[in-house]
């Protein structure tokens, strides 16, 4: 061989070395056309029970999954009550201009507005919701954020139901079981629909709520980088001096912001579920979760009083017309790990049936297909994301952790679970039961909950930009399959 | 192949201004948004509203990637351009632009380290020129010949 053939085959050969690896990690990354989120990533049991006639292995079985005999399917997984509806609403989704706060903006709307309209019902009572695409051309869904709804109900493209196409309408059924602050939005291009609007509150008022109690939605929402409350700049409420407001703050953005108010207030409940002994706070801020909730206990002043929602939005309430100055930030927060007494939980974290690691990092690669930075879970990027399998009634533990360099919104669907330390400092306050929890930077959570609403559910990042990076895992339940698939002919797109 | 690697060397000097800019771009355009009395949240951040300083911020994203693709190609372009020192040239201002990226990456959590990315742009810029240079050096002791 020649000196100049040698010197071409090493350039070739060393041009392998280097094209190669980049080649084979970018077509790992391309996803089919159509796929079944029970194909993507690995199977982990949790150190519990596998399912029953595997061979008993950790690894990439998923294929398998959504075609065992006797499966329950996610599709009949509906309501148990079949009663005739207690409250009935009628949702027309939009795509197009619409107004907030004086600026026109390219988004969506809930019959005509955004927010859409708030959603009143009493517990207990069951709500059925129909939800018409009038003209969205990816297609909608609605999904219940923070109610732990049937699976069937829960509103994922491609998950637990197909997008709702244009000209089409699909009807949600459940029964208001716990009273609480939550919200519903599309969970079909949720990245960009829920920016541009399409979501509204859902309030599940006690069967004996308290008398002469204001009620007063707060809806966080930012549009084009204009930061709103319930779809303006500051909201008024009127309210009489010495009566008490519940404002119930809903953070629909990607991000985390504090509220704090001109008058002392309680945090009388958290993602929907009470706070047990809440003590009042004075020059603290709370913090609010993205998707998170958090309710606010307050007695109007004689001038009247000021919830500030981050520096750019607030909720004055007080007689017509009343004016409060803003209140200073203060330096200090509500930290809900020691706030609030404790009670019972009705399990024990203890004794967990199945232990899962969710470790939040980030490195560069590709994510079908596209090559940049991107969130990994357990060391993988996306679709190499776990599948944590659970039996229902198992009691399980979760260890989140981030080691990212950003925060991350967990959210995970159909569930309620408590935190039980931080950093290893145990919780210490009332039990402080979240479905949307911020995981900072160098954070690590433990949490518990029990499996108890068998479904294939969505455990992933409410920074939805994140989610549609991959920040994006699974739970299902032995038994149970999903016959829905991303892609395909609705174009189920979740993220 | 020659003038690939130095085009591509000019590229990649070209391309850590553009970064530069694009960074100044979207710092500045975030100072002008908040000066209005805005807040500029998390959300806004990952929006990278216009309005919000957030162009600047996307071409650096995209320009990043742009770099690392550029790097890549020089690398493999020095394998056959015949140059001496080409392929040590080149192989430097890859390692450079991976120091770029590993320092991102941790500056996220520790942003004293973004120090230490600013201060590597400059040697990035600085080693792709003296590739360039190193080419066109070697191009003129010694002009490729034409083939008989």
């Amino acid at each position: 061989m020649s000196k100049e053939r040698l010197r071409l085959l090493l350039a070739s050969v060393a041009t392998l070395v280097v094209v190669l690896p980049i080649g084979y990690l970018w077509q790992q990354s391309l996803m089919p056309s159509t796929y079944s989120v029970m194909d993507m990533g690995y199977v982990d049991y949790g150190g519990g029970p596998r399912r029953s006639g595997d061979d008993g292995h950790d690894g990439h079985d998923g294929h398998d999954m959504h075609d065992r005999a006797g499966a329950t399917s996610v599709a009949d997984l509906t309501e148990r009550s079949d009663r005739a509806a207690d409250v009935t609403v009628d949702l027309v989704a939009r795509q197009g201009t619409v107004t907030v706060a004086g600026r026109e903006i390219d988004g969506y709307s809930l019959n005509g507005r955004t927010p859409g309209p708030t959603i009143e019902v009493t517990q207990g009572r069951l709500l059925e919701v129909r939800l018409h695409n009038r003209d969205v051309e990816e297609g909608i869904t609605l999904h219940w954020h923070g109610v732990d709804v049937p699976n069937a109900e829960d509103g994922v493209a491609g998950v637990t139901q197909d997008a709702v196409q244009r000209g089409e309408e699909h009807v949600y059924r459940f029964v208001a079981r716990d009273a609480g602050t939550y919200w519903y939005h599309s969970h079909q291009v949720s990245h960009e629909q829920v920016r541009g609007g399409l979501f509204g509150t859902l309030v599940v008022q006690p069967r004996r709520a308290p008398a002469g109690v204001v009620d007063v939605p707060a809806v966080m929402h930012t549009y084009d980088s204009l930061t709103t409350v319930n779809g303006t700049r500051t909201d008024h409420v009127t309210a009489r001096p010495g009566q008490r407001v519940r404002v119930r703050v809903v953070n629909t953005d990607n991000g985390p912001f504090q509220a704090w108010a001109s008058a002392p207030y309680r945090v009388l409940a958290v993602d929907g579920t009470d706070v047990h002994g809440p003590t009042p706070v004075e020059d603290e801020a709370v913090t609010v979760t993205a998707g998170g909730r958090v309710d606010l206990s307050l007695t109007v002043p004689a001038d009247g009083l000021r919830v500030q929602l981050g520096s750019a939005a607030a909720v004055v309430v007080g007689r017509e017309g009343a004016e409060v100055p803003e209140p200073d930030a203060p330096g200090a927060e509500v930290d809900l790990l020691s706030y609030g007494a404790p009670a019972p939980l009705g399990f024990d974290p203890a004794d967990a049936d199945r232990s899962f690691r969710y470790a939040v990092g980030r490195r560069p690669g590709f994510v079908k297909g596209r090559p940049g930075l991107f969130w990994t879970v357990n060391g993988h990027l996306f679709p190499d994301v776990p599948m944590f399998v659970v039996r229902e009634g198992d009691v399980v533990r979760m260890t989140i952790s981030n080691s990212s360099g950003d925060v991350h919104p967990m959210h995970l669907h159909g569930h309620h679970a408590v935190v039980v330390s931080r950093d290893g400092r145990r919780a210490t306050g009332s039990p402080w039961w979240f479905d949307s929890l911020d995981v900072e930077d160098g954070e690590t959570y433990e949490v518990a909950f029990v499996a108890d609403n068998p479904g294939v559910w969505m455990d992933h990042c409410h920074n939805l930009e994140h989610a549609r990076d991959g920040l994006v895992a699974h739970l299902m339940y032995d038994g149970v399959r999903t016959p829905y698939r991303v892609g395909g002919a609705p174009g189920n797109e979740p993220e | 192949m020659r003038a690939t690697y130095r085009v591509l060397c000019g590229l990649t000097m070209l391309l850590v201004l553009v970064q530069s800019a694009a960074i100044a771009f979207g710092t500045f355009g975030i100072l002008d948004f908040v000066s209005g009395g805005d807040d500029y949240t998390k959300s806004i951040a990952e929006d990278r509203s216009a309005d919000a300083g957030g162009l600047g911020q996307n071409i650096h994203s995209f320009g990043a990637m742009a770099i690392a693709l550029v790097a890549i190609i020089l690398l493999v372009v020095s394998f056959f351009a015949r140059i001496d020192g080409g392929v040590k040239w080149a192989g430097i201002v890859f390692l450079t632009v991976v120091l770029q990226w590993v320092f991102a990456i941790v500056a996220f959590s520790a942003p004293v380290v973004g120090i230490l990315h600013g201060i590597n742009a400059f040697f990035i810029f600085g080693t792709a020129m003296t590739a360039m240079q190193h080419a066109k050096a070697v191009e003129a002791e010694a002009p490729a010949t034409a083939p008989a």
